[in-house]
């Protein structure tokens, strides 16, 4: 088993010090792993796991029931388009297919280069400024097809300035 | 966060003076007289203060509308069980058609927090958890700052702690007893009651499970007095609601009413009617799970008695209007699909029900299906109803049940033409759910 | 303990009444009334409402079918199953089409088909036919979980039983539910198997043919079987089993619930251990030692003719193992002590009647409220369901102290018993019940945690033997005959009985000393070289007899199936005439009761309470003390079980996180272990609990190590 490198192990058990029953900071404990890792892979939850003193078979069940934890690799961006009722009422899915041209991948997928994951997710509760799509889990309200270019843009702006740092 | 624009409303209690202030700011919402309610709470023994919302009639938020002060009135005193006490509060709104809690949490986080203290005080409760949704970033990150403010107001935050507590990702935790396992650190199932959480809750220790809203109605309903507060809106439905309104109307956005403001004048007045040249076809009034209304079904005051009334329910307050474009059996697909996507899977009629409607609905849209199918349809509905461990199955089925019932000469037309009337013509048409994009690969699954 | 209150209720215009607080299934079956059901089984824990097979209109109540199981009788309720309402007729009638849904139907290759809970339920409850037009959902099948278990997702009906075994019950953690809603899935962490010592359990527990046994998969089909109940002899828990058995050949071991003894539950050992019967190194005839590595059968004649010139060679010594049966054990005693006039014996190990004052059923640990480990064993290796009874007392809320070397008391080897006088005598005296455990090595075969329990005022006390029958043995050596026969100085043949004595490194060691060996075992491999005459013996599944449990309970031994050769009765008692002693060669059915009963207590008068002499404290930075452990899967039959294998321990030592720190030891490194000259390389593990200075492995991958041994990376 790999050792828990002492800083993520550390912010768990800091977490895990807040609640009555330690197997509450398992949720915050799986997302503090993806955001340092982008995914939980199985290391990530063996290593989860072992700062919890739980399996990593624990941890993949719970994982795996909520749709926000990734247990496969994603890219550095997260494209998520709500398509449920009220977006899909007025254009969602244009959003949508228009990511996935200027993209150039489909729904669920990560662009080529790895910069971008595209997805549709279920009601982002902001019916009211269709069409919500959530960019890096920070909402983009009011979003039209002709929207979908300054997103892009933007997204890959940030990465290369990433890239360049 | 970015939101709507300020609220055009009747009466604004639970918003109150959002639009003029930045309530974000606990100095500005001190001086609009926050935390007041909260050292008037204080002064009163827990007994008084739920004497004091039960006088308001207030009724709880989430969906259920079960009447808040006797649910805190259900929680037996820490004398008769030597356990710690807990309030958590569901801020996992995830219902379609419902975003009020964001607006809520995001405008006005500070009186959410005084209606979380006084609630605590109420109940005797030293640790209160707030279960936020996991994608709502915007209004965790305003509640987290909002908390931080009170760090150095000892006198505010008195001896309770509040922990924010993220979700990830399933609609289920929005149902009480799954945010109960989710917040253990188990899976978000839920769990059979009785025993109820006001006697076997989190940790199997006592717990109070309010709504967001409902906590930032408390501390109006102190400021101004139960009896005060049950004289807005109408009987069994007291007080204000924060609607959601959404899908074809001109100005979609969260309103607060009076309850018992007529629909239409929600949708007209306040969300600006159909956009010209359609005609509202149907509206879905108290978010996805609730039974769908005719367009002409709408001349109904917006409370519990006269939507029950109607075979519906306000629910937690989505209204998502539908115009003429729209084809109802691709608007049962959706629905159908979510519901398939969120079901927890731990009762059969739910897990294996959901997933049968979305089937028999894709064959009806794509001409596929003969009459029997149609029948079937109904039927597997019905036999999902009122089965169920939670609400989710029973509620899915009766919506998309209500959509085939209200709207059955399209359901026919689909069986009787071999296909959608309506085609690409549908905003609708073709939505990719997240169920069919496969968000959760099935392990070693084999393509059929 | 005053009568339960009653509460009368009506089941489908049935009135009666049961103890208040009884579950409405439990209440309906008394009235012999079937309320179906898959993902009740109370043996898990609280009931789930998950399946809704049990929906039955209630009243009071709201206006719709209730789950049935997750309610309790209470006075005036009226109970309406399928067979009286219309409401849970078409609730049952729809759950089941729900399920069958994506259900194969595959009953005619399922080894599931024919004992089959779904089959019966929808044979009675379930719709006549499908409604379902649209693809079945379909999985990659039969996934190996393990190599003893199958698992096929299309079968499975997602009652979570399985899953909650893991967590509630054995509180493994390693089988559990993947995703969410219809794309849930029964899985393990990746490809890793689900090792655990009583993942068989999930088999059972299964209501459907998902989870298989693979070593029962395409074997039988339930009308071509017979089912023979008898009791496990590989520990000395004795869980009830039913032996299943096709054609003479036993196929697979149930567990037999005895709500006292295992509450159902059986390890792995016990459910799979029964293919070394079939083993291709089997002993079915006699042999006779020829030329150095070489054994030539003999016929049985010419066997008992050879037995004899041997044992007449000289002084005999026995060898017991501890698995023999009673009646064995007597009728080796009479044949030894009266017939060869030797009092020669080397027990499996201490036995004393001590404990007898503090019996009381398994069970009684659930019930406790303090629960105290003593020993420097872990209990899972020895008698692996006192382990469950442990964890289901801790869930109970009793509090579970452990003292000993890796305890939540740790200790130096040997201390543990001092350390409990120290430590723990208020606790004790002040719980309202107060279990003691000792769970090995040495405590004079209970005797030292009688006196604890005497002197502390505990409730119940047990002893963890190392032998499934050890005590009795001992017993039955002496109670076989009246006759005093001195005890030679030196001894010119050994006999030896069992398979687990001729691998003990002792006997061994005892048989380099002896003129003649002579050994009955169902092996004879391990015996080449070293032994005249090999007299085939037999499995426990083979024997009839009486064995006693750690709890004193005699239960009684069946006959599952014929074995290969003779039984050991019945050719001990030939030889015996030989040497003119009388023996009966047939077991005496000892009970015939389906579920032995634990005898009443016993004091007996002499219960001399003696600490055990404190061991010697092993100095910091010297030698480190070995600890030998025997694990549960080991021994003869697990060697000889392929399915067994991956449970087996790897060749590992564990070093307290201290002792590994100073030699520059990690976790998982590969390390030698030396002593007197001698060395074994290993796989370090590291145990923050375990006290420095002494090291633990099990027993068969230390055997040339001696007591104390340094570790170091190279």
């Amino acid at each position: 088993m790999p050792a828990a490198p002492r800083d993520l192990a550390t912010e768990i058990e800091a977490v895990a010090a807040q609640y009555p029953d330690r197997r509450s900071a398992i949720m915050p404990a799986l997302r503090m792993a993806q955001e340092r890792y982008g995914w939980l892979s199985p290391d990530a939850l063996r290593e989860v796991g072992q700062a919890l003193d739980l399996t990593p078979a624990y941890c993949e069940a719970i994982a795996s029931f909520y749709d926000m934890y990734r247990l496969a690799p994603v890219g550095k961006h997260l494209v998520e388009v709500c398509t449920n009722i009220s977006c899909a009422l007025v254009g969602a899915q244009q959003v949508l297919e228009t990511f996935e041209s200027e993209l150039g991948c489909r729904a669920g997928e990560t662009t080529e280069d790895g910069e971008v994951t595209l997805g549709t997710v279920e009601c982002l509760g902001g019916c009211g400024w269709a069409t919500v799509v959530a960019v890096d889990h920070h909402y983009r309200l009011h979003v039209k097809p002709e929207s979908v270019g300054g997103i892009i843009a933007e997204l890959r702006n940030v990465a290369g300035k990433t890239d360049g740092e | 966060m970015l939101l709507g624009k300020p609220m055009a409303s009747n009466r604004h209690v639970v918003l109150a003076d959002a639009d003029q202030h930045d309530l974000t700011k606990l100095a500005e919402y001190e001086a609009v007289g926050g935390y007041q309610a909260l050292a008037r709470a204080r002064a009163l023994a827990p007994d008084a203060v739920i004497e004091e919302v039960k006088a308001s009639k207030l009724r709880g938020r989430g969906g259920a509308f079960f009447a808040t002060g006797m649910k805190w009135g259900f929680v037996p005193k820490p004398d008769q069980i030597p356990k710690p006490h807990y309030l958590v509060v569901n801020a996992d709104e995830s219902e379609p058609g419902s975003f009020k809690d964001n607006e809520i949490l995001s405008r006005v986080p500070h009186r959410f927090v005084e209606g979380c203290l006084i609630t605590a005080h109420a109940v005797e409760s030293k640790a209160v958890f707030v279960y936020v949704r996991g994608e709502y970033t915007g209004p965790y990150e305003v509640l987290v700052a909002a908390l931080e403010e009170l760090q150095d107001r000892p006198e505010i935050r008195g001896d309770v702690s509040i922990l924010v507590h993220r979700g990830a990702g399933a609609y289920i935790c929005g149902e009480e007893t799954a945010l109960l396992e989710s917040l253990e650190g188990k899976r978000g199932q839920p769990r059979t009651k009785p025993p109820f959480p006001a006697v076997q809750g989190l940790y199997a220790s006592p717990t109070v499970v309010n709504n967001v809203e409902t906590m930032a109605t408390v501390p109006p309903i102190l400021a101004m007095g139960g009896e005060e507060y049950a004289k807005l809106g109408v009987e069994n439905s007291t007080g204000t609601r924060v609607v959601s309104v959404s899908g074809h109307v001109v100005n979609g956005g969260n309103y607060e009413i009076e309850n018992g403001m007529s629909l239409r004048s929600i949708i007209d007045d306040l969300g600006g009617g159909v956009p010209a040249g359609r005609r509202l076809k149907a509206v879905i009034p108290g978010g996805s799970s609730t039974v769908i209304l005719k367009g002409d079904e709408i001349d109904v005051g917006y409370d519990f008695d006269s939507l029950t009334g109607l075979g519906t329910a306000m629910g937690s307050a989505g209204i998502v209007c539908i115009d003429d474009r729209t084809c109802m059996v691709q608007l049962g697909i959706r629905v159908s699909e979510f519901y398939e996507h969120e079901s927890c899977g731990k009762c059969t009629p739910c897990r294996e029900g959901t997933r049968w409607m979305t089937a028999i609905l894709r064959k009806l849209e794509a001409g596929d299906a003969s009459q029997s199918e149609l029948d079937l349809l109904l039927s597997v509905c019905d036999r999902i109803i009122g089965k169920c461990l939670c609400p989710l199955g029973d509620t899915a089925a009766q919506a998309v049940a209500s959509y085939v019932e209200k709207f059955r000469d399209e359901f026919q037309a689909h069986v009787d033409r071999n296909g959608c009337p309506f085609g690409e013509s549908s905003p609708l048409h073709g939505v990719l759910a997240p169920v069919a994009q496969g968000a959760h690969q099935p392990a070693a699954a084999v393509p059929a | 303990m005053s009568a339960p209150e009653l509460v009368t209720l009506t089941i489908d215009d049935v009135e009666l009444q049961v103890p208040k607080g009884t579950g409405l299934v439990e209440a309906a079956l008394a009235a012999g009334i079937e309320i179906p059901v898959f993902c009740y089984e109370p043996r898990l824990g609280p009931p789930v409402g998950a399946c809704r097979m049990c929906l039955c209109e209630v009243q009071p109540g709201p206006p719709k079918p209730q789950a049935a199981c997750t309610l309790t009788a209470a006075d005036g309720m009226v109970v309406k199953t399928a067979a009286t309402s219309e409401l849970a007729r078409e609730a049952q009638d729809a759950t089941l089409e729900f399920i069958l849904v994506n259900h194969p139907l595959d009953c005619p290759v399922c080894d599931k088909g024919g004992e089959c809970p779904l089959q019966d339920l929808t044979f009675r409850f379930g719709p006549g036919n499908t409604r379902m037009t649209f693809p079945k959902r379909t999985f990659e099948k039969p996934i190996p979980i393990s190599p003893a278990i199958a698992l096929d997702r299309e079968r499975c009906i997602l009652c979570y039983r399985c899953t909650r075994f893991s967590e509630g019950v054995a509180e493994d953690g390693l089988l559990v539910a993947r995703n969410r809603g219809a794309h849930s899935v029964i899985a393990t962490f990746e490809d890793e198997p689900y090792r655990a010592p009583f993942s068989g359990n999930v088999i059972e527990l299964c209501p459907v043919g998902a989870l298989t046994s693979t070593q029962y998969r395409f074997e039988a089909r339930p009308w071509e079987i017979q089912n023979v109940p008898s009791v496990c002899g590989l520990c000395p828990v004795g869980c009830n089993i039913t032996a299943t058995t096709r054609e003479g050949k036993v196929k697979r071991i149930l567990s037999r619930n005895h709500p006292e003894l295992d509450e159902g539950w059986l390890c792995d050992k016990g459910r799979f251990g029964f293919s070394h019967l079939y083993a291709s190194d089997r002993v079915r005839d006699p042999l006779r030692q020829l030329g150095k590595r070489r054994f030539e059968a003999l016929s049985w004649d010419d066997a008992l003719d050879e037995a004899e010139r041997l044992l007449r060679s000289g002084p005999v010594l026995l060898a017991l193992s501890g698995s023999e049966t009673v009646e064995q054990a007597e009728a080796l005693s009479r044949l030894v002590r009266q017939g060869l006039r030797s009092d020669a014996v080397v027990f499996p190990e201490q036995a004393s009647p001590a404990i007898d004052a503090f019996r009381a059923p398994l069970s009684a640990i659930r019930d406790a409220d303090l629960v105290v480990v003593i020993g420097d064993e872990p209990v899972e290796e020895r008698a692996p369901v006192v382990g469950l009874w442990i964890k289901a007392a801790r869930r109970k809320g009793a509090e579970i102290v452990t003292v000993g070397v890796s305890g939540s008391i740790a200790v130096s080897p040997g201390t543990a018993a001092e350390a409990v006088r120290s430590q723990l005598a208020d606790r004790i005296r002040g719980a309202k019940q107060a279990v003691l455990i000792w769970s090995g090595p040495g405590g004079a075969g209970g005797e030292t945690v009688a006196g604890l329990a005497r002197e502390l005022g505990a409730s119940a006390a047990f002893f963890l033997p190392a032998t499934p029958n050890g005590r009795a043995v001992v017993e039955a050596w002496k109670a076989g005959t009246e006759d005093e026969p001195e005890r030679p100085d030196q001894f010119g043949c050994l006999l030896i009985s069992g398979d687990e004595a001729a691998n003990d490194p002792g006997v061994r060691s005892l048989a380099e000393r002896a003129d003649a060996v002579i050994a009955i075992t169902m092996f004879a491999d391990p015996l080449r070289g070293w032994v005249d005459l090999v007299l085939p013996g037999t499995s426990y599944l083979e024997r009839d007899g009486t064995m006693v449990n750690l709890e004193g309970r005699r239960q009684r031994l069946r006959r599952t199936v014929i074995p290969p050769s003779p039984d050991e009765l019945a050719w001990i008692a030939k030889l015996a005439e030989r040497f003119g002693v009388e023996i009966d060669p047939h077991a005496r059915a000892v009970s015939a009761e389906e579920r032995a009963p634990l005898p009443a207590r016993v004091e007996h008068a002499e219960a001399p309470t003696k600490p055990a002499p404190p061991a010697q404290p092993t100095a910091r930075g010297g030698p480190l003390r070995l600890l030998r452990y025997r694990p549960l899967f080991s021994g003869p039959a697990v060697e000889r079980v392929e399915e067994l294998q991956f449970q087996r321990p790897e060749p590992a030592i564990t070093l307290s996180a201290h002792d590994a720190q100073v030699r520059g030891i990690s976790p998982g490194d590969e390390v030698v272990v030396r002593s007197n000259g001698t060395s074994v390389r290993l796989r370090a593990h590291v145990d923050r609990n375990l006290v420095d200075g002494a090291v633990r492995a099990a027993e068969e991958h230390v055997r040339q190590l001696e007591g104390a041994v340094e570790v170091s990376t190279s």
